[in-house]
């Protein structure tokens, strides 16, 4: 099985992934090491109570003080999926319309390969640029463990694996967006309202009626959206994540077989 | 035999604007052959549609008998290809792009990969983005050649090489088609096409002008006669013999363009009393210059 263009895709992207996940890992530490001293904070849920809309906007609902609102709050509801959407949307839009636009992708297509082989290593590329994020985030929170964050191993798990899920999705549908235009501004324009959407309608349906139902139609909802650290990542939400992810491969694969490379 | 690239009909429009039309020519094996154009005549629009980079709208391409877009991989492991606005990744040294891409195209043997970075002096230890245009179409060269594949497709290889390296290239496509192998090349340098391709398309607003082997061509070139006499005189006769073009007349002498037979001039210019003549040889800038020009199209047959 071809590899090269996976690794090449790996070696440009190596400052970022290795950036991302040292920054994650500062970040997700603050958060773990300051929980024992928030944890007796009741005015921070006053915050939520006095203002729920408001709190929801930053994707909290409920109480600050528990060890999953807490994480909630200040990883998983929000932080964790940026930085994952930020690489893999970033990644996703310039791995082929990006490079397509800088005529680096010439070099690709016209090795002995298959376009979908080559489209493969992409989407392995994006996968591999996600994990160390996630996986960083994921040891950090169970380390928390000793900062009184109780949590139970599996949850934890399965909502970090939920927030990988999400990015791999987001940056399919960039990656789809991008062999379809063309264009790096198109795949990132595009996907990232889409996940902007996405995000309002996860964190607002739990406070405004008429949104309610929308969620569903909201990835965030399926990965975040529906309090996995407590009740770990459904195989029903699994599913969802893995087969719009299923699809969005299909369709991507579709567009990039027929291309215009410049 | 089939030829090594045989293109019919071929046609791509891109929206409202024109790619290129009904293209039709073939090229055989152990050949070099050129595309001439201005830019935007078409040249690396053909050259995509040969490598399967994009899609006919009508019309086939075949290279090795294969459909470029479906059999993509056959052809792609046969086929060296260097783009004619060059992109590399700006962070990869040199050496990065060779050992990666060659790997990726399983090029176990690396002394010929060597060797071309020798005859080149290919900079391969600094990151392509320090590198000037004409380093980095140097790896752009041994890219193309260091599998050693059977059809080279070259747009416009020489861009940025100084005339000593544009001598090198030269002797590379020479050796190249010496195996038996085929050359593809593009460019808008008319010396270039005359000191290197076999035969050659001219293509003029995403169409083919003509195909022909240069010689053909300049059978065919206008060649530039002068008679000068004791005398002012009428060059009326001159310009209504057959194949000539006036070009100048002054101070008795007449200065023509002659497409047709010399033999008729010369009976004109001996009962007139021309006291000498001289002539240069077939002046294909001329005629390349003439097919280029929208408003004056030469007659020229197509070839093949």
């Amino acid at each position: 099985m071809p590899v090269d263009v996976a690794l090449l895709d790996l070696r440009l992207r190596r400052r970022a992934i290795v950036g991302y996940t040292l920054g994650i890992v500062a970040y997700v530490f603050v958060v773990v090491a300051l929980y024992p001293a928030f944890q007796d904070e009741t005015s921070l849920n006053d915050l939520t109570n006095g203002d729920p809309t408001i709190a929801a906007l930053f994707g909290v609902t409920g109480s600050l003080t528990t060890p999953s609102g807490w994480l909630n709050a200040n990883i998983y509801a929000n932080f964790l999926p940026l930085v994952i959407l930020v690489l893999t949307i970033g990644y996703a839009a310039a791995c082929v319309a990006g490079q397509d636009e800088d005529g680096t992708l010439a070099l690709v297509v016209t090795l002995p390969q298959h376009r979908r082989a080559i489209l493969g290593q992409k989407i392995a590329a994006l996968v591999l640029q996600a994990l160390p994020v996630a996986l960083a985030t994921l040891l950090l929170v169970l380390v928390g463990r000793s900062f009184d964050l109780t949590l139970g191993t599996w949850p934890v798990v399965g909502a970090t694996f939920g927030v990988l899920l999400l990015g791999i999705d987001f940056g399919l549908l960039a990656l789809l967006t991008g062999a379809l235009t063309g264009s790096r501004g198109a795949a990132l324009g595009v996907t990232s309202a889409v996940a902007a959407a996405s995000y309002l309608v996860s964190s607002l349906a739990p406070v405004t009626q008429w949104i309610h139902p929308l969620r569903v139609a909201s990835l965030f909802y399926w990965s975040v959206g529906n309090d996995q650290l407590e009740r770990g990542l459904s195989m029903g939400s699994a599913a969802v994540l893995t087969g719009v992810g299923v699809m969005l491969t299909v369709a991507a694969a579709l567009a990039f077989d027929r291309l215009d490379v410049h | 035999m089939t030829p090594v690239v045989e293109v019919a009909g071929l046609t791509r429009h891109f929206g409202a604007h024109r790619g290129v039309v009904d293209l039709s020519f073939a090229i055989g094996s152990g050949e070099v052959f050129g595309f001439l154009g201005p830019n935007g005549a078409g040249k690396s629009t053909t050259i995509r549609l040969l490598l399967g980079l994009i899609r006919p709208t009508s019309g086939t391409a075949r290279v090795f008998g294969l459909d470029p877009v479906q059999d993509a991989v056959a052809v792609h492991r046969r086929t060296g290809y260097l783009a004619g606005d060059l992109a590399l990744y700006p962070r990869l040294t040199g050496r990065q792009h060779l050992e990666r891409l060659g790997h990726a195209r399983g090029v176990a043997v690396r002394h010929y990969r060597d060797e071309l970075v020798e005859r080149f002096g290919v900079e391969l230890d600094r990151p392509v983005r320090v590198l000037s245009k004409g380093n980095r179409q140097k790896i752009g060269l041994v890219l193309a050649f260091m599998h050693r594949p059977d059809l080279l497709v070259l747009d416009e290889p020489t861009t940025g090489l100084d005339p000593l390296l544009q001598e090198e290239f030269g002797r590379l496509v020479r050796e190249t088609v010496a195996e038996g192998r085929t050359v593809l090349l593009s460019s808008h340098e008319l010396d270039e096409v005359q000191r290197l391709v076999d035969r050659l398309t001219i293509l003029r607003e995403g169409h083919v002008v003509v195909t022909d082997t240069v010689a053909g061509l300049r059978r065919a070139a206008p060649r530039t006669v002068s008679f000068r006499f004791t005398d002012d005189i009428d060059p009326g006769p001159f310009a209504a013999l057959d194949g000539a073009r006036l070009v100048a007349a002054a101070d008795g002498q007449v200065t023509l363009a002659l497409s047709g037979p010399v033999a008729p001039a010369l009976r004109l210019a001996g009962e007139l009393g021309a006291v000498d003549v001289t002539a240069r040889p077939a002046d294909l800038d001329e005629l390349f210059l003439a097919y280029y020009r929208a408003e004056a199209r030469p007659e020229v047959g197509h070839a093949r």
